[in-house]
This record gives C-alpha cells, sequence and structure tokens, in this order.
C-alpha cells in the first residue's frame, strides 16, 4: 500500500497542527497513512463529544466522560474538558487573584534564574517558541508562578516541557499555571521533589511491571546491564512531551488527565512489551539503549488512536490496588 | 532489519584492538554538555539545544593506531536537583568530561566541585578532562585560561578550551582521553558490565560518524 509521491506531497507543511518542524527525520509516509484513517475517528468522537456537551461550558465526572476521554478528546473541546475534569477550572473560579498576585509579587533570583535558562532550550523547533513573539514569556511566567507557589519544589528542568505544551494546547497562562499546579499537587506523584525520590521509585515500578509481564524480557535486559532508572527519566517528568508524538502525548494527557498516572505506566509498559522481540534480540547494553530510542518514535507511536487501545486492551489486568502496593515497596528501596 | 551485528569481514583480517569506555559528561546547566556531544557524535551544533531530562546515551568510536575506541557518552542533566542521579551515570566510567563556560565563573566553581566528587567517589582510575566551552566567546571571558590550566594541573587532568559552536578542540578532547585511557585489558576495574570491556571484532558496529577515514 505504499503511497505514490502525488503533487499533494509537495503541498505537506513543514510544520505540524501544534507548531513544532517537522524535521528531517520525520515519518511522512506513516503520519499520512495514519492521519487518512484518523480524520474520520476524529470527526465521529466530535459528534459525540458534542451531543455529550451540547452549550455547556464544563463538564462532570462520569464514566461516560471516562471512556471518551479514553478515546479521544476533540482538539476543540480538549481545554475545556482537560481543565473540568482535573478541577484545575474550579480553582480558578475560587482562587480568580493568585496568579496575577504571585506574578506581581517580589521574586526569588534563585527560583527565576534557571528558568531563564530554559526559555530558548523548550521547544527550540516549534514556531510558537522561538523569537520573542509567541509562548516564550508565558511559559516564564508560568514556570516563575509555579516556583513561587511551590516553593519547596521550585522548579525542575522537565517541567518546561510540560507547561510548553499546556501553552500550546490552552493557550492561556493562567490556566497552564492552574493545570499544571493541580497536576504537581493533587494527580502525579512527587516527581517534582528536589530529591527525586518519587521519580526514581516510578521507574523501578516500571521495571518491576516489566518483571511481572514479561519475565524473561526482563531477565534478558538486566543481563546486559539496563537499569530502569536509565531508561524512564525523562518518560515520567515531561510526562512523554518531547518523548513520543506530539497526537499520542496528548492523548496520554486526555487519560492521564481523568485517570491519574497509571495510564504512564501502562503507556510505558506498552512501549516496552510491543517492543520485546526488538528488546529481547539486543545483544549488548549499547544495542539494548538505542533499541530504547526507538520504542517512543516508530510508526506505532504515531498511531495514536491504535498505541492508546493497546494500552488498555494489550496489557492484561493493571489493578490499581496492585500498583499502588507495588510503588509503595518501590519507594521504600530508595532512600 | 533488527540485528546489525557482524561487521562482515573476511575471517581472519584482523583491524587491530577495539576497545569500549564508558564516558560521562558532567557540568551546570547549560555550559554545552549536550553541545559538546552533538558535535563530537553528528558534527552538529544547535544554536538553541534543548535542555536534557535525566541523560542522554550516545556512542561515537574514535581510532588511535591501530585500537579502536568506542566510547559509550553519557550526557547529564545539568540542574543541581538533578545532582544525586549523577553517581548512577558515573558509576563504573573509566572517563570524564567535566564542562564548564568560560564567560560564566560559578560554572567553573562548579565544575571544581565536580572534579572533588568524581576523585571521591568515582573509579579511582577515572580519567578526568576539564573542558571550558563557548571558547568562541572569548570576548566574554571571565574564567582566564591560566586559572583553568593551573587547576587542571594540580589535580591531573587534562584541559581543553573548546568549542561546540565552531567545532573547535571537540574531537580533540576526546582523542586525548582515548589516549589516555588504558588499553591492554580495557581499562580500570570494571564494575559493569558494560564498561571497559574489551570486545571481539565480531561485536563492532559500523558507526558513521568516521572512525578511520
Amino acid at each position: 500500500m505504499s503511497r505514490e509521491s502525488t503533487p499533494s506531497n509537495l503541498l505537506r507543511s513543514s510544520v505540524d497542527g501544534y507548531g513544532f518542524n517537522k524535521g528531517e527525520n520525520f515519518d511522512h509516509e506513516s503520519y499520512d497513512e495514519f492521519m487518512s484513517r484518523y480524520i474520520s475517528v476524529l470527526a465521529r468522537r466530535a459528534s459525540r463529544w458534542q451531543a455529550l456537551i451540547g452549550h455547556k461550558t464544563r463538564v462532570s465526572k462520569s464514566r461516560k466522560v471516562k471512556r471518551y476521554c479514553r478515546k479521544g478528546i476533540p482538539s476543540e473541546y480538549r481545554a475545556m474538558i482537560w481543565m473540568s475534569i482535573t478541577g484545575a477550572e474550579a480553582r480558578i473560579r475560587a482562587n480568580p487573584n493568585t496568579y496575577r498576585n504571585i506574578l506581581l509579587s517580589q521574586r526569588d533570583e534563585h527560583l527565576s534564574e534557571p528558568i531563564t535558562m530554559d526559555l530558548h532550550r523548550t521547544f527550540p523547533d516549534n514556531i510558537y517558541f522561538t523569537g520573542t513573539e509567541g509562548f516564550r514569556k508565558p511559559l516564564n511566567n508560568v514556570l516563575v508562578a509555579l516556583a513561587h507557589k511551590n516553593i519547596e519544589r521550585g522548579y525542575c528542568q522537565g517541567m518546561n516541557f510540560v507547561a510548553g505544551m499546556l501553552l500550546i494546547v490552552l493557550k492561556d497562562e493562567e490556566k497552564a499555571f492552574w493545570l499544571m499546579d493541580t497536576l504537581i499537587n493533587g494527580i502525579l506523584p512527587d516527581f517534582y521533589a528536589p530529591d527525586m525520590r518519587s521519580v526514581k521509585a516510578e521507574q523501578e515500578l516500571l521495571g518491576e511491571i516489566i518483571r511481572w509481564k514479561a519475565p524473561e524480557l526482563h531477565a534478558h535486559l538486566e543481563s546486559i546491564g539496563v537499569q530502569w532508572f536509565l531508561i524512564g527519566t525523562k518518560w515520567f517528568l515531561c510526562l512523554f512531551a518531547d518523548v513520543m508524538p506530539v497526537e499520542t502525548v496528548l492523548r496520554i494527557w486526555d487519560c492521564l488527565f481523568y485517570e491519574g498516572p497509571k495510564i504512564l505506566l501502562r503507556v510505558a509498559a506498552t512501549l516496552i512489551l510491543q517492543n520485546s522481540s526488538k528488546l529481547q534480540a539486543c545483544k549488548n547494553f549499547s544495542q539494548a539503549m538505542d533499541a530504547f530510542k526507538e520504542v517512543t518514535t516508530s510508526a506505532s507511536c504515531i498511531d495514536c488512536h491504535e498505541f492508546m487501545k493497546k494500552c488498555f486492551d494489550e496489557l492484561g489486568p493493571f489493578p490499581s490496588a496492585k500498583i499502588s502496593k507495588m510503588r509503595e515497596e518501590c519507594l521504600k528501596k530508595i532512600y | 532489519m533488527a540485528g546489525r551485528q557482524g561487521a562482515q569481514r573476511p575471517n581472519g583480517a584482523t583491524q587491530g584492538k577495539i576497545c569500549q569506555f564508558k564516558l560521562v559528561l558532567l557540568g551546570e546547566s547549560a555550559v554545552g554538555k549536550s553541545s559538546l556531544v552533538l558535535r563530537f557524535v553528528k558534527g552538529q551544533f544547535h544554536e538553541y539545544q534543548e535542555s536534557t531530562i535525566g541523560a542522554a546515551f550516545l556512542t561515537q568510536t574514535v581510532c588511535l593506531d591501530d585500537t579502536t575506541v568506542k566510547f559509550e557518552i553519557w550526557d547529564t542533566a545539568g540542574q543541581e536537583r538533578y545532582h544525586s542521579l549523577a553517581p548512577m551515570y558515573y558509576r563504573g566510567a573509566q572517563a570524564a568530561i567535566v564542562v564548564f563556560d568560560i564567560t560564566n565563573q560559578d560554572t567553573f566553581a562548579r565544575a571544581k566541585g565536580w572534579v572533588k566528587e568524581l576523585q571521591r567517589q568515582a573509579s579511582p582510575n577515572i580519567v578526568i578532562a576539564l573542558a571550558g566551552n563557548k571558547a568562541d566567546l572569548a570576548q566574554k571571558r571571565m574564567v582566564e585560561y591560566e586559572e583553568a590550566q593551573a587547576y587542571a594541573e594540580e589535580n591531573s587532568l587534562l584541559f581543553i578550551e573548546t568549542s561546540a559552536k565552531t567545532a573547535m578542540n571537540v574531537n580533540e578532547i576526546f582523542l586525548a582521553i582515548a589516549k589516555k585511557l588504558p588499553k591492554n585489558e580495557g581499562g580500570g576495574p570494571t564494575q559493569s558490565r558494560q564498561s571497559g570491556v574489551k570486545l571481539n571484532n565480531e561485536q563492532t558496529q559500523q558507526s558513521e560518524g568516521g572512525c578511520c577515514k
């Protein structure tokens, strides 16, 4: 089913719908093939969501909404749904002046300096983050406000990519601030804590999940020197932003914001398990590290719809209670 | 297309020794660690290089006389809080490049901190190189060459000023390290499987980046 090179290919934009330059390694073939199918999925989802929401400006959580989130939120509703289901929208209403006041108050140089340094190093290949216009200043504001509101955590590299992606979708810095604050304080494990204990533990937990789901693969990877902390730091700190294709990241976040961090483990485990034969074939450490780089960018990650289905359908039982217990065990091992 | 092991070489044709070393880059945020690696491995430079989260793994090979030296490179994140992750990357490393920015005194102080930590906690035979990066910005220099060189001498470090932007001394610093590494038994104490092993010829991979070219 190879597609011929038609004149329309010449019209391919070098920038995607979210402002990212596609770059020379962009897999146009897989992407076009996927988009031609995905467009009809999007249209169907949009009409379902429209029937559900009507003219409402917020939604409450329900089984139906959860199911809909798993199938993807159409871009026109995404900002509103994210703000509703996380509770960030309610927090803005309850604290209408907080964001502005934090930005107006005295700034601690120690908190702001590392942020300034990362502004031009966040999505440098995205048209909204190059130059002085666009999202660079809002990004600075969001990160500075977050660091000052959560002083004990401050700024952790990785937050810049998450906040940047939120700005692209929400197009509103106050909303991005509140959604991110809600993530940090209510939804995610304490990934951005200065001791990084939680993010280390989460990677151990990923290892334990692989041991549980694919003991042979786990044993093989350990035998060639792979340690789990080498794999997932960026996956968890960036919530897959700047790791997986953009559309896929947004689909992951549709579920993350509703269901919580277990979805990150589902994604991570699926990435590894769907490449288990490739990983199993690695003969040494450096081959394995190269293979791990490819697991997040392969064609199967571009098809976000199929990929998300896999995360839920093909992983087998994944009970929250068990995962939480395993997480606690892993945390105990990290000092 | 999965397996690309096997350098398809006629039996018996030897190409000398092949040694593999683990190398880690350490240093303050935004001094140019990733840029040095990108220049060395891919010959590229981006004015705005993304911040590294966690660490990135890359490999590159250099040739020294009859020895092929394969570097397994860990490029680490520079932010202070990532410090607690660093030992996981420098453990078992045979070489380290500690990078500072010649236009920023603080980054030199931080580099000294890294050197101290490596001398205390890394493998005893680790080869440490100090890189004064951003040498193309000499007009904004805040760390004198002599100052850094004196410090390097006191601590038996290699010292080179580099510019990832102009490519100045980038290959040279890796070559200088390669020269200093012991090539007999593959280097110091091998604490982990992936470090310091002499490979059989058939295990090598061709690298595009230009060994022996």
